[in-house]
């Protein structure tokens, strides 16, 4: 009895112990410009990491650790509790190459080809059960990338009887956390079920003002007809809200340190965030599994999703830039004068930023009410960046054992996605109407509906539908034989784009309204792998993949908010005679997997290639060549991208006595461009051939390329533990600016090299900005009781301990573009234009509770 | 029973976790205006007990010194109601304000490192700037527009912009605002001493030659200047536009004539008086245009346009190298002395005959003594010698009279010519000098127009 009762409680550390990093949420915003973007945010059962978009496409916190929780494997483990708040990625790649699904279906979105995990954040009870593929081993129901996929099983019937409450505190992305679950088990007649609520919630995260405030709500039932048909019904609901984190220059941080977010302001004496993204879309899941025999089944779902997914700014058609932090505000705007230092213009901005420094809601309402007095438009508003998606997908699997070494896995799948994208305003602070014209050019934003007034409710800036299908069909044959298991998959994939303009954007007249084209894109793809057992304790294991698949859509449509350009081309054709093609990845992993009394492990060499990618990224930037002006709102488009990954990582564990055990880890990688892709600006209809942007060998930033663990885990037979570990981050890189790695960086406007231009001094310019090392010690412990029939416990983890500052990520801004006028930036007392960090968190804490009957 | 009270917690525990975050519902804060309204009472209760002194504009304007910047370090408030605004564009880091919301009697610009404020120092509101530490002078050295800034450059002859941030502290709005009553003038009455404030120019209209083009002339970087011109007088005056307003690319309305209402300052460098307008909505020209019936200033530097007639003596009516601008036309009986001269130059013929009311103006200036010029009107001249040909009446015009100075031009102020609508009329300059006075005339920017 005893001894099941410890057994027990051990499983259950180890459960919570899977909670215990857990949402370590950073709401990474996106940058600076308009046309920005999403932040997806990691947030799933255990862990939930950011996943911000820097400088838009070039992502530094994109990674996957949602997905390797649940792992057995030390590493993946490691990755996720340990490295995943330094944005870590495993092998260096973003997360859309790791496929998510619930009960079959792929939850990887179309526009970015990544999971939205707060879609079904909040649920960590009835998430648990999951089929883990690493790599690029695919799983039965798709092909699957190079990075992984997992499939989560919400089968009501796959619930043990019981419920469970847990209460959560924490000083990281919420303040608390409440979850509720009950499983019927099986009941009579075939019928289960499983209902989860939970509620997270907080004013404030580790970083000012990012509160958060998110409902979850899960219902699962199963009817069990017979052995051979089963239904399932699930739906998930998770509405979302959350403040949004602000990226800084140094200066900023170093005059209000690493908290300081400047989207906030006071609003009657509260902290009101003006960037909020908010996500509505609820999942609806039908499953029929049918065993045909004994030897073969079908399952097929079915999945809906709809609902809205916002992202609030503030628009200032008529009044300055609200931004607190805005260049002009801050002490090295008024150095850089041109009249040489004015020190005390200097001393005023610095003591006001420090003093104030965030948002001034008082100044934007009282513009708003001035400007009501004189019948003028407001000049501020707050508005939503709205992506209304309506996906519809099928999958269905069939598996068949043609004998005990050969298995056959066949699966079709289908997705039809229909993607609202508009801007409406949220709130009119204070204001009766607005102009729906553009006021840097005084275009209209839509000419089909010229000079409109709208007000709260209403959409403007613009307008449009995305209409993408994907049809895929998947198989595979698995041998296993006794020392010798093997695989082989392929799969062919069509996808096919259609935007549809809504309004018609005057600077893009004729190339915005209406359909566009029909973009499709054919994609192939073949994996295979063998894995040699020496023994059970020894295992070897080679995988490598050829795939071939589409870009996403944002990958795929240079401006699509206003015209109906893709990558490669504009309204007049082609631009470097290089239409946009899929993308084509390559990997090879080699696996040594180890089992002995004392160590477990597993050691992997992997390389991965990833050929003709795309990334557009938006921003304003000044000395361009080209251009009418020679400031623009740009967007810069590079073509062709190739890049390269490989490394080592391994993990073991020791269990060096019964209640202790040392684990370490490691991912020493490199991870780089290979080629100089073509980059090209657009900015409306105007489009500027720049040439080969210089970028290979430049690293890809995105969290550190070398990261290393230690730690120990002590577990007391009195039903306690603790546990510390001491991770160390090298070899961290800020996200290189393509446009100033190409000829526009020493040409001058009359397309001659600067006068001045010296080579030495801009290597030293252009040299690639590498993080300082750092090191981040987490602790963790917890302990639990039986009281009768129940279980109590609680564990709690402190990370970071020593409180060490390090910067995760951070991208330069693409603002000073040639040549002079990043020689002048840099040489001025204090950056203007300095590149923009993420800080990882402080020493923080998470506090769990739980009660289980 | 069991799983009823389950479902009971798990209600409950919702419930309970129900509690507040930030919410997405707010409305107009309740602290909007309250600190700014705070450090106004503090500023009129500190003018009440005399702490501080109020000051009107052109107090303020006096304390500018030639060349300089003048830092105000005593405790000193201006008011003003602000007239103009950079909703359009058209303004750039500044506003003007005027004593008076009617009636103004003079004006004075604001300098501020703050854009779009108009949407807090909106036309007509009531401001109070707490002087002391600020600066009175030009922001550009010698372009006449004086102005109050936040310091003073290096050669300590050019203020700078107030600083956003000081501005919150010195610069007060009250709550009052008012719909300012337009200075009404005609554009010969526009002077310098109008700077800052806001005026309608009345019976105004684009210069010919100015059709199909915009505001501002796409070529230009910064700004571009219209000319403007009288219906009723020579006055002219120059418009400027910014190529950062929302109306540059705007066509000027060269059809019609009327109102135009905007702020009198000076163009960058300061060497011409120049309107800016708030807004293209203060254009106002809703008659036709008013092109003179006849116009002459002489800058084709030859007396074309009219009949010049010696009558007596060897000298008569030429074009001279000087004027108001030069050229002009000149008449002297000197020549190596006095000499005895009768001299005629008439206009040729100009048609009334459709008109109802017509106005001559001309200008003048008189050196050395001698008979007094005459102007006079015919109806019917012929082309012949006018001492017999037609039917002449005097004028009663204004003269320059200060014969020391050849620098004391002055307008002949509005002559009636409507007695001689429904016909034609012809103007005269009579000339005439004896052996013991001859004086120099010069005349310019003559002008007929009519309606």
């Amino acid at each position: 009895m005893h001894k099941t009762r410890l057994v027990l409680i051990i499983i259950l550390f180890i459960n919570f112990n899977i909670f215990s990093q857990a949402e370590q949420q950073v709401i990474l915003s996106d940058t600076i410009n308009d046309l920005s973007t999403t932040n997806d945010v990691v947030d799933l059962f255990s862990i939930s990491l950011s996943d911000d978009e820097l400088n838009d496409d070039t992502s530094a916190a994109d990674n996957i650790s949602g997905l390797l929780n649940s792992s057995m494997d030390v590493f993946y483990r490691t990755a996720a509790y340990e490295f995943s708040s330094s944005f870590f990625k495993v092998r260096g790649l973003d997360s859309d190459n790791a496929i998510v699904h619930i009960n079959g279906v792929k939850m990887n979105k179309l526009y970015n080809g990544r999971p939205q995990w707060s879609n079904w954040g909040g649920l960590n009870d009835v998430l648990r059960n999951q089929e883990l593929s690493n790599g690029s081993i695919p799983l039965k129901y798709n092909f699957g990338g190079i990075l992984g996929s997992n499939n989560i099983n919400i089968r009501a019937s796959e619930y043990g009887e019981g419920g469970r409450i847990t209460y959560s505190s924490s000083n990281r992305s919420y303040s608390n956390r409440l979850m509720a679950t009950y499983n019927s088990g099986m009941l009579e007649k075939g019928w289960a079920y499983s209902i989860s609520i939970g509620r997270r919630w907080g004013n404030e995260g580790y970083q000012d003002a990012s509160f958060y405030d998110s409902n979850s709500a899960f219902l699962s039932v199963q009817k069990i007809f017979n052995n051979k048909h089963s239904l399932n019904f699930a739906a998930i609901y998770a509405p979302n809200r959350r403040g949004k984190v602000s990226p800084n220059t140094q200066e900023v941080y170093d005059l209000k340190g690493i908290k300081y977010n400047e989207y906030w302001g006071y609003h009657d004496g509260e902290k009101r965030n003006s960037r909020v993204k908010r996500v509505v879309e609820p999942i609806l899941l039908l499953n029929h599994d049918w065993s045909i025999d004994d030897k073969s089944n079908i399952e097929t779902s079915i999945g809906y999703q709809f609902g809205e997914m916002g992202n609030s700014r503030l628009d200032y058609a008529g009044g300055a830039n609200p931004s607190p932090a805005y260049y002009q505000d801050l002490p090295s705007y008024f150095l850089a004068d041109t009249d040489g230092p004015d020190y005390e213009g200097a001393y005023i901005a610095q003591e006001n930023f420090i003093n104030n420094g965030q948002i001034n809601w008082n100044r934007i309402y009282d513009a708003n009410l001035t400007n009501n007095q004189a019948n003028l438009n407001a000049a501020y508003v707050l508005y939503e960046d709205r992506v209304d998606d309506t996906q519809l997908t099928i999958n269905s699997a069939y598996n068949r054992e043609i004998n005990e070494n050969i298995k056959v896995t066949a699966s079709a799948n289908y997705r039809n996605l229909v993607s609202n994208n508009f801007a409406e305003i949220s709130d009119m602070l204070g204001g009766y109407s607005y102009s729906n014209i553009d006021s840097f050019d005084y275009l209209d934003y839509n000419l089909l509906s010229p000079n409109s007034i709208v007000s709260e409710g209403d959409k403007f800036k613009y307008h449009y539908k995305m209409n993408a299908e994907e049809m895929s069909l998947f198989s595979m044959i698995n041998f296993s034989f006794n020392k010798l298991e093997f695989y082989v998959a392929g799969d062919i994939t069509n996808t096919t784009y259609q935007r549809d303009g809504i309004f018609e954007n005057e600077a893009n007249a004729g190339n915005s309204a209406g359909k566009g084209d029909e973009i499709s894109f054919d994609g192939y793809g073949v994996k295979a792998g063998i894995t040699y057992k020496f023994s059970g304790k020894h295992i070897l294991d080679f995988n490598s993949a050829y795939l071939q698949k589409a870009p996403s859509i944002r990958n795929t449509f240079t401006n699509s908010r206003v015209n109906h350009n893709v990558v490669g081309s504009d309204i007049n054709g082609l631009i470097n005679d290089s239409p946009i093609t899929e993308e084509k990845i390559m990997s090879f992993d080699a696996n040594y997997i180890f089992r002995t009394p004392i160590f477990t492990g597993r050691l992997t060499g992997f390389y991965s290639e990833v050929k003709d990618a795309n990334e557009i990224s938006f921003y304003y930037a000044d000395g361009l060549v080209g251009f009418e002006d020679d400031s623009e709102f740009i967007q810069e488009i590079l073509q062709g991208i190739d890049k390269k990954y490989f490394g080592v990582e391994f993990g073991v564990e020791a269990q060096i006595i019964p209640t202790v055990k040392l684990k370490g880890a490691a991912s020493i990688g490199q991870y780089t461009y290979d080629n100089n892709p073509y980059l090209y600006l657009g900015a409306d209809n105007n489009t500027v051939a720049v040439g080969p942007s210089n970028l290979e060998n430049y690293k890809i930033a995105g969290g550190p390329q070398k990261a290393y663990s230690v730690g120990f885990e002590y577990r007391d037979p009195d039903y306690w533990f603790i546990g510390i570990t001491s991770n160390f981050f090298t070899n961290t890189y800020v996200d290189v600016s393509p446009l100033t790695r190409t000829q526009n960086f020493y040409l001058a406007q009359d397309g001659l090299p600067f006068n001045d231009y010296d080579i030495s001094i801009a290597r030293e310019l252009l040299k690639q900005e590498k993080f300082d090392d750092y090191m981040v010690v987490n602790m963790i412990g917890g302990k639990s009781w039986k009281i009768d029939d129940y279980y109590v416990g609680f564990f709690a983890s402190i990370n970071n301990i020593l409180d060490q500052k390090y910067r995760t990520g951070g991208f330069e801004q693409g603002r000073n573009a040639n040549y002079q006028q990043l020689l002048q930036d840099t040489n001025k007392p204090k950056r203007v234009f300095g590149p923009k960090y993420w800080y990882g968190r402080g020493t923080n804490y998470f506090l769990n509770l739980y009660f289980r009957f | 029973m069991k799983l009823i009270n389950k479902i009971s917690i798990l209600a409950f525990i919702t419930l309970f976790a129900y509690s507040c975050v930030q919410d997405d519902d707010y409305s107009v804060p309740q602290s909007v205006g309250l600190e700014e309204n705070q450090k106004l009472v503090q500023l009129l209760s500190e003018i009440e007990n005399g702490s501080a002194d109020l000051m009107s504009i052109s107090e303020v304007k006096n304390l500018f010194v030639i060349g300089e910047v003048n830092e105000i370090e005593s405790n000193l408030v201006v008011k003003g109601y602000v007239s103009s605004s950079d909703y359009t564009g058209n303004f750039y880091k500044e506003f003007y304000m005027q004593d008076d919301i009617e009636n103004p009697t003079a004006g004075i610009k604001v300098s501020i490192n703050q854009v779009d404020s108009y949407n807090q120092f909106n036309v007509g509101r009531e401001v109070y700037i707490k002087l002391q530490g600020l600066y009175v002078g030009e922001t550009n050295s010698g372009d006449g527009v004086i102005a109050i800034g936040g310091g003073g450059n290096a050669a300590g002859d050019e203020i700078s912009e107030i600083s956003e941030n000081r501005a919150s502290d010195c610069i007060l709005r009250s709550s009052n605002s008012f719909m300012l009553v337009p200075l009404a003038l005609n554009l010969s009455d526009i002077n310098d001493s109008h700077i800052g404030v806001y005026v309608s120019a009345l019976n105004a209209q684009f210069s010919a030659g100015l059709d199909g083009l915009t505001y501002v002339d796409p070529d230009e970087d910064y700004d571009t200047q219209r000319d403007l011109e009288s219906c009723v007088d020579s006055g002219t005056l120059k418009l400027e536009t910014s190529a950062f307003s929302n109306f540059n690319d705007s066509m000027l309305p060269t059809e019609s004539s009327g109102t135009i209402t905007g702020i009198i300052t000076r163009d960058y460098f300061g060497d011409n008086r120049v309107m800016m307008l708030n807004t293209k909505d203060d254009v106002n020209f809703d008659s036709s245009r008013c092109d003179p019936l006849f116009a002459d200033d002489f800058s084709s530097n030859n007396l074309n346009n009219w009949t010049v007639v010696n009558v007596t003596g060897e000298q008569e009516w030429e074009i001279t190298p000087y004027g108001n601008p030069a050229p002009s036309a000149k008449m002297s009986g000197y020549s190596g002395g006095n000499n005895v001269n009768e001299d005629w130059l008439i206009t040729n013929t100009i048609d009334l005959s459709s008109l109802s009311t017509a106005t001559l103006n001309f200008q003048s200036v008189v050196r050395y003594n001698g008979p007094t010029l005459e102007v006079y009107a015919s109806s019917d001249y012929s082309g012949g010698d006018p001492s017999t040909d037609g039917n002449w009446t005097e004028l009663s015009v204004t003269l320059d009279t200060d014969s020391s100075s050849w620098s004391s031009w002055t307008d002949s102020g509005n002559i009636d010519l409507s007695s001689y609508t429904g016909g034609n009329v012809y103007i005269a300059f009579k000339y005439v000098s004896t052996s013991s006075g001859s004086a120099t005339y010069e005349i310019d920017n003559v002008l007929v127009v009519g309606e």
